[in-house]
């Protein structure tokens, strides 16, 4: 109930019409310049810091969790549209997002996006009030064995990812695997395949193999295979979400946040892992299987949902703990710092308008969000429309753009174009792409927890399995992987009963 | 079959590889499991640090997978499996792959990497974009370098300028 | 048709050669400390320890007038050494400046990059920070002498926790520590984490024995007693922190990370001078003094020459230590 009642005061904290200027303010602000290519949320964020300096905290927080929240909008625009992901949050959502804007169902993927965000920070920012402290008290028992065990499952996840032939879909994750190879070894700080590269010691980030496998692979393959003759631009279709939409998104939604929200919680979570996760369980979970790969909403709908609220998660450790968990988080612990106010476990004592006025203007600012890009999502959809060699050049532009802007260097352009014409192949040769860029995410974490693990427990293997939580993670991936042998027995008992 | 002249062998080799062309992408995948196996062997043993997985245990791994899948993928295509071609709105699969169109889209992008540094990130992304139109096959020979200018600059004006997120000018830059 | 292509042409050609020069703001005076188009390049990602002080240095140098805008920019890799790159790559351009501090100069050796240190234009050290032992609050060590006689007698089986990858300080000060408590630095469990976020969780939930970080980082936690300071790596204690320094803990070492501002190479002397009077101004403003409180920076300004000498015995100390380790 005391949550409640400061809950309360913080929403008089954020309806004062400057404040929700703000908040207003940081939306548009976020949401245009997530939109740019290679402007993911922390850069973001770190670039319209000085915007804020004139500002009291409270304001000032208050416009930066617009932005935060914005800019995450804005990226999956970028994702569902152009099939260029901004940051790795929104690759998940290219996969389904971009086969419906080609097929005319862009507003329809823009909106479920929408909601999907406003349904996940919706639920994720109740959950933030409701179980901040629990959850941040949980979250440090997390170690590297309870990580190393959902990495596992996760990889089990990716066989459902596999595509039609498993030896292709092999080859697609072992080829993301090598690339998240790349880069100096964390534990002790060894090349590996960086071939003497400088550039290449921090590996190949994920936005960079996204974008080239999704957008400079499919530009180079559809330049391959132009359909000269049709034409016909893309269709626009009709511009709001149908009955038949919602009716099978809800329930995704709905998921979404609840696989998002803990894993933005605890400290290697990060949004990657739940994205992916989430598009499995809707992959399982949904009625139109056949759709997945070919542009299916709930695919879209779950993991921007579950994006959406690990970005809450991820308030829930930085806000109590002083914890942060994503580059955005330490960006904003910094924003913090400039104010001479650290977060961290006496925060909600000192400051607790801030804190409950920042937390109060998220939901704000998320119907704000919902607000303006509903409305938008027909006007961006029609951005499909101009003239195809104008639409695939403005990928490539754009894309390169994005590779250049974040380091500007000449190399990491090269290294787009090596992995577009993989991706290109990998079409060619129906590889699917999608298991490729989950090992590249999946590969470097869950070797680094493996041997963190190992190296805390001094070599014995039995720190793999020395938790609960990694004990309970195993069991269920050992009942998982037993289930199609356990469902024939039973099927057969039951013929012989029968 | 004993008859066939060189000729006709010659030609049947190439259409039955033609036919196999998959191979290839086997034969990739074994270079890529080499090339990691090599890498992860020539690293320093002695940094290991604790327990049985040290920095050359996960490439061993996948170095090993690559190369068992690469085995695998042959033996697949041998058998006649093929992997099959992704298809899409703006893909037109019952035409011939057009290679022409793909080399010069790469060497446009090429192209743009290489002459970002000496000329400039306008002049360079003009390029870049109109290359591109005109490869995908747009004649608008008045009109595309018109749009091509006005988006490199927008581009540039917003991410050096508004943004602080800096691009090289070009040459004239300072000169003016 | 045919006249309006090279028109177009011309159009274009126009458009993208004169535009970016004529849009990009006047060149400003050049007088005193101002330098126009002065760019400030953080050598790793937003929100790390040298991107927040060169944007708050940046913000102050603004604030207090010294010069018109300076655009701070990322480029991020391989622990600082793909910026140094950078930096002595733009020989002569005394319009850019880095912010770095000593974990440059421990990835430059453990990246072994052709590119040194040496190689730049030393314009001023800024701040400095002890680093901190810090144990959770249910860690069975009190006290750092317990801590000390439990590590002795099994290094292995204590790992340390530390937010920086090897060659770093925070793997630097344990290694020190080490090798004054005589444990051999090989046989310390150095457990690397990614930044001082993750590292916290583990030292809070007692996944390691011990975390070794920046001063900074967990005064809240600290006093908020979920964390158990036992230490400080520094000369002198820190004023308001009850912790005793590691020479009276008994070890015979001292470890201090600061951070600073380096310049390209082959800078004429007036380029020089300009900058490190910039930062000479900067740091004798108010609005740096103030920066310097709310971010708990302790002032350790050296300009010029006598930071290059200090950068060149930095480095000296620190490739001892990393030998040792044979990294």
């Amino acid at each position: 109930m005391d949550s409640l009642n400061s809950l309360i005061d913080g929403f008089g904290t954020a309806l004062t019409p400057m404040n929700l200027l703000w908040a207003a303010v940081g939306v548009l602000l976020g949401t245009a310049i997530g939109v740019l290519p290679g402007i993911g949320p922390a850069m973001a964020v770190a670039l319209l810091l000085p915007v804020t300096y004139g500002l009291e905290p409270t304001g000032a927080f208050i416009m930066f969790a617009g932005i935060y929240y914005g800019a995450m909008f804005g990226g999956s625009t970028t994702s569902i549209l152009l099939n260029t992901p901004g940051e790795s949050a929104a690759v998940v959502a290219a996969i389904e997002g971009n086969p419906m804007a080609k097929a005319g169902r862009g507003a329809q993927a823009l909106a479920a996006a929408a909601v999907g965000h406003f349904a996940g920070g919706m639920i994720g920012t109740i959950l933030l009030v409701v179980l901040a402290p629990t959850v941040a008290a949980l979250a440090v028992d997390i170690g590297a064995p309870d990580y190393l065990a959902l990495m596992v499952l996760a990889f089990i996840a990716v066989t459902s990812v596999l595509g039609s032939s498993r030896i292709r879909g092999l080859a697609s994750l072992l080829i993301g695997l090598t690339i998240g190879l790349v880069g100096l070894d964390q534990m002790t700080g060894q090349q590996r395949l960086t071939f003497g590269s400088l550039q290449l010691a921090d590996g190949v980030d994920v936005v960079i193999v996204a974008v080239g496998l999704f957008a400079i692979g499919e530009a180079l393959w559809v330049a391959a295979h132009l359909r000269r003759t049709a034409g016909k631009a893309i269709p626009v279709g009709r511009p709001w979400l149908g009955r038949d939409d919602v009716k099978r998104t809800w329930k995704s939604w709905l998921r979404g946040p609840f696989i998002g929200f803990p894993f933005g919680a605890i400290p290697a979570g990060g949004a990657e892992i739940p994205t992916f996760l989430s598009y499995v369980t809707e992959k399982r979970l949904s009625k139109h299987k056949e759709e997945f790969g070919k542009g299916a909403i709930e695919g879209v709908a779950g993991p921007e949902s579950a994006a959406s609220a690990s970005a809450a998660g991820t308030l829930v450790a930085m806000l109590t703990l002083g914890l942060p968990t994503t580059a955005v988080a330490a960006v904003m612990l910094a924003a913090f710092q400039q104010y001479g106010i650290q977060p961290g476990p006496l925060l909600f004592e000192r400051e607790p308008e801030l804190v409950w006025g920042l937390i109060a203007s998220l939901f704000v600012g998320m119907v704000l969000l919902l607000a303006l890009n509903l409305p938008l999502a027909p006007v961006w959809a029609k951005l499909l429309r101009i003239p195809r060699p104008y639409l695939y050049a403005g990928i490539l532009f754009f894309a390169a753009v994005g590779a250049y802007a974040v380091g500007g260097e000449a190399l990491d352009l090269v290294i787009l174009l090596v992995i577009g014409l993989i991706g290109l192949g990998m079409r060619r040769y129906g590889l699917p792409v999608l298991p490729a860029v989950i090992g590249v995410i999946l590969g470097p974490a869950a070797e680094q927890q493996l041997r963190r693990a190992l190296q805390i427990s001094d070599g014995s293997v039995t720190g793999l399995v020395n938790t609960p939580f990694s004990i309970t993670v195993y069991a269920v991936v050992v009942v998982l992987l037993a289930w199609p042998l356990l469902r024939k027995v039973i099927v057969r008992r039951r013929n012989v009963a029968a | 079959m004993s008859a066939t002249s060189p000729g006709t062998t010659k030609r049947n080799l190439a259409s039955w590889l033609r036919e196999r062309s998959e191979l290839g992408v086997g034969v990739l995948l074994f270079v890529l499991g080499v090339l990691v196996l090599t890498d992860a062997l020539t690293l320093d043993a002695d940094l290991a640090g604790r327990g049985p997985v040290g920095p050359a245990t996960v490439p061993l791994v996948v170095g090993c997978g690559l190369v068992v899948v690469a085995v695998l993928l042959s033996v697949d295509v041998l058998r006649g499996g093929r992997g099959e071609a992704e298809a899409g709105e703006d893909v037109d699969l019952t035409e011939p792959a057009d290679w022409r169109t793909v080399l010069l889209l790469a060497g446009v992008f090429l192209g743009f990497a290489v002459l970002i540094g000496p000329v400039g990130f306008p002049v360079a992304g003009a390029l870049l974009f109109w290359g591109a139109a005109y490869a995908l096959g747009s004649r608008h020979l008045h009109r595309d370098p018109l749009i091509a200018a006005a988006l490199s600059l927008l581009t540039y004006v917003v991410f050096d300028m508004l943004l602080g997120v800096p691009l090289p000018g070009g040459p004239l830059m300072g000169v003016i | 048709m045919r006249l309006r292509t090279p028109f177009a042409l011309l159009g274009a050609a126009l458009l993208v050669l004169v535009g970016p020069p004529l849009l990009s703001p006047g060149s400003g005076s050049d007088t005193g400390t101002q330098i126009p188009g002065l760019r400030f390049m953080v050598p790793n990602t937003p929100g790390g320890g040298y991107d927040i002080t060169a944007r708050t240095a940046a913000k102050n140098a603004e604030e207090a007038g010294l010069t018109g805008d300076i655009e701070v920019f990322n480029l991020p890799g391989a622990g600082g050494t793909v910026g140094l790159t950078r930096l002595v790559g733009e020989r002569g351009n005394g319009r850019l400046a880095m912010s770095m501090g000593l974990g440059v100069v421990g990835a430059v050796h453990t990246n072994e990059t052709p590119r040194t240190l040496a190689d730049t234009t030393p314009i001023a050290r800024l701040t400095e920070e002890q680093d901190i032992v810090v144990v959770g609050k249910d860690s069975p060590y009190r006290t750092i002498e317990e801590l000390l006689t439990a590590w002795r007698k099994n290094p292995g089986k204590l790992p340390v926790g530390g937010g920086s990858s090897p060659g770093g300080p925070d793997h630097l000060a344990p290694m020190l520590m080490a090798q004054a408590a005589g444990i051999a630095p090989k046989d310390v469990n150095y457990v690397p984490f990614d930044g001082g976020g993750e590292l916290l969780a583990s030292i809070l939930g007692d996944k390691v024995a011990f975390g070794v970080s920046g001063v900074g980082e967990y005064l809240d936690q600290i006093k908020a007693g979920e964390l158990r300071l036992l230490a400080v790596t520094g000369p002198k204690r820190v004023p308001g922190l009850d912790a005793p320094t590691l020479r009276e803990a008994g070890l015979d070492t001292e470890f201090t990370n600061w951070r600073g501002i380096v310049a390209p190479p082959g800078l004429s002397d007036a380029e020089r001078e300009k900058l490190v009077a910039l930062v000479t101004e900067l740091h004798d403003s108010p609005q740096w003094r103030e920066s310097l409180k709310t971010h708990g920076w302790t002032d350790a300004f050296l300009p010029g020459e006598e930071f290059g000498s200090f950068l060149a015995e930095q480095d000296r100390r620190v490739a001892s230590v990393l030998k040792e380790l044979g990294l």
